[in-house]
């Protein structure tokens, strides 16, 4: 499996390669190019985890409900082309099987299907801020895609961070973090517009994108035609 | 003539110089700046049915510029309508297909026309596409990166994100049997097949579109009506 990031600006995207035997798994309606020699799967299920039920949380994750799951058909190479709708950078992390990785819902591109997905989520909390606010952990050895929408920016957290939710892409299960308000108290947090901010400690890598995509929607919704109750 | 494509592929912008006596045939709206002594003719390249068929089937516009540059040579910037990328391909008497939309600029020995695609225009950007002939540089912009594949064989791609290809492929739309799913809805998928090339986009307007639609606001009981 080799995979190559094209573009590394505002429009970036995966080029995976597989040989035959390898599968990937994406994001259900990522794929924008392929070989013809790949079968896709589309599967509510990574590898072992869930069956209806995960493709229903993670559906509240503000993922797609579903993966697609690439199987090269015959005995030849194949490749898949992998992008995200927003503009914006594709990482790839290796994930090392050290710590579990964190994604923040709508930041998972694909992964390869030796990697465990999850859905986790933030309780209520979400719901108050409007904010999405459940996360899709990846477990295991091998490579991870995620999307930004803007830059990606890899922090090394040591001692604590604040970020806020929105520009939260990914980081590493070492860290001990919190969810909680920006302001002293609801109020401040509403008078300030700052919605939610995560509060890591410890030790780990975050990625950080530099938009937040629910911000850019909240500018475009008001320009348009409105829905009819 | 001489041109450069600044800043690829996100925010693109082709650049032209053009001597006295050259000329540059332009997509309606897409200059974006130009030297002063840059003139420009507006017309229905090629007559008014030639204009209403590029406008009203393939998304063109009606109407082309053709600028020129007088006392002198004068430069002109291009920008696509959308950001993303601008590919220049010298064309030495073939063909080239344009998906809607993709066409910036080219030199007047090249023509375009619409082409039809029948009933699978349907589920595609549209009925028709731009078929591009003749000698000369065409220009044609895309949104976000444009990746160049060369064919031989078969090869998919997702719907909406073809730009451009050789006339020796040929290709149809197809949920395709290598799709497996129990969806209504799961992804039209273009597959081409022969040997040539062709470019694709790296993403989607309409998705975009998609994305941004239930970010709008709800009508209340004393709108309208």
């Amino acid at each position: 499996m080799h995979i190559e990031i094209a573009d590394n600006g505002a429009f970036g995207s995966a080029l995976v390669s597989l040989n035959p035997g390898e599968e990937f798994v994406s994001e259900a309606g990522s794929m924008f190019r392929m070989s013809s020699n790949v079968d896709v799967d589309v599967t509510t299920r990574s590898r072992s985890s869930g069956g209806i039920m995960s493709g229903i949380k993670r559906m509240f994750a503000g993922e797609s409900f579903f993966f697609s799951r690439y199987i090269v058909a015959n005995d030849e190479e194949a490749e898949v082309g992998l992008a995200p709708m927003l503009q914006g950078q594709v990482a790839l992390i290796e994930c090392d099987g050290k710590t579990r990785w964190v994604c923040g819902g709508g930041s998972y591109l694909g992964s390869t299907v030796d990697l465990n997905i999850d859905t986790q989520f933030q309780g209520l909390r979400g719901a108050l801020s409007g904010e999405s606010l459940s996360f899709i952990t990846v477990e295991g050895v091998g490579p991870l895609l995620v999307n930004a929408f803007g830059l990606i920016t890899e922090l090394e957290v040591q001692g604590s961070l604040t970020i806020d939710t929105g520009h939260v892409v990914a980081f590493e299960e070492s860290l001990e973090y919190s969810i909680g308000k920006a302001g002293g108290s609801w109020i401040q947090s509403f008078l300030t517009s700052e919605g939610l901010v995560m509060n890591f400690e410890g030790h780990g890598r975050v990625y950080v994108q530099s938009h937040n995509p629910d911000e850019f929607g909240k500018t475009l919704g008001p320009m348009l035609p409105l829905r009819k109750r | 003539m001489d041109y450069v494509i600044q800043s690829q592929p996100s925010y693109s912008v082709l650049e032209v110089t053009v001597d006295p006596g050259e000329q540059l045939v332009t997509e309606a709206g897409a200059m974006a700046w130009m030297t002063s002594n840059m003139k420009v003719e507006t017309s229905s390249r090629g007559g008014i049915m030639s204009g209403l068929k590029r406008a009203v089937l393939s998304g063109e516009s009606f109407f082309q510029n053709t600028y020129q540059a007088e006392g002198g040579s004068g430069t002109i910037g291009l920008a696509p309508g959308q950001p993303g990328d601008v590919r220049a391909y010298e064309m030495d008497g073939g063909e080239l297909l344009l998906e809607k939309g993709a066409y910036l600029a080219s030199t007047p020995g090249i023509t375009t026309s619409s082409d039809f695609q029948g009933l699978r225009g349907l589920f595609n950007e549209g009925m028709f596409i731009l078929r591009v002939s003749g000698t000369g540089t065409l220009f044609f912009n895309a949104y976000g990166d444009i990746q160049e594949i060369e064919i031989d064989g078969s090869y998919v791609v997702d719907n909406g994100h073809a730009v451009a290809w050789e006339p020796s492929l040929e290709y149809r739309l197809t949920r395709a049997a290598r799709i497996r799913s129990f969806l209504f809805s799961d992804q039209i998928i273009m597959e081409f097949e022969g040997r040539g090339k062709l470019w694709v986009q790296s993403r989607n307007p309409r998705s975009l579109a998609d994305w941004a639609f239930p970010f709008r606001g709800v009508e209340s009981d004393n709108d309208g009506n």
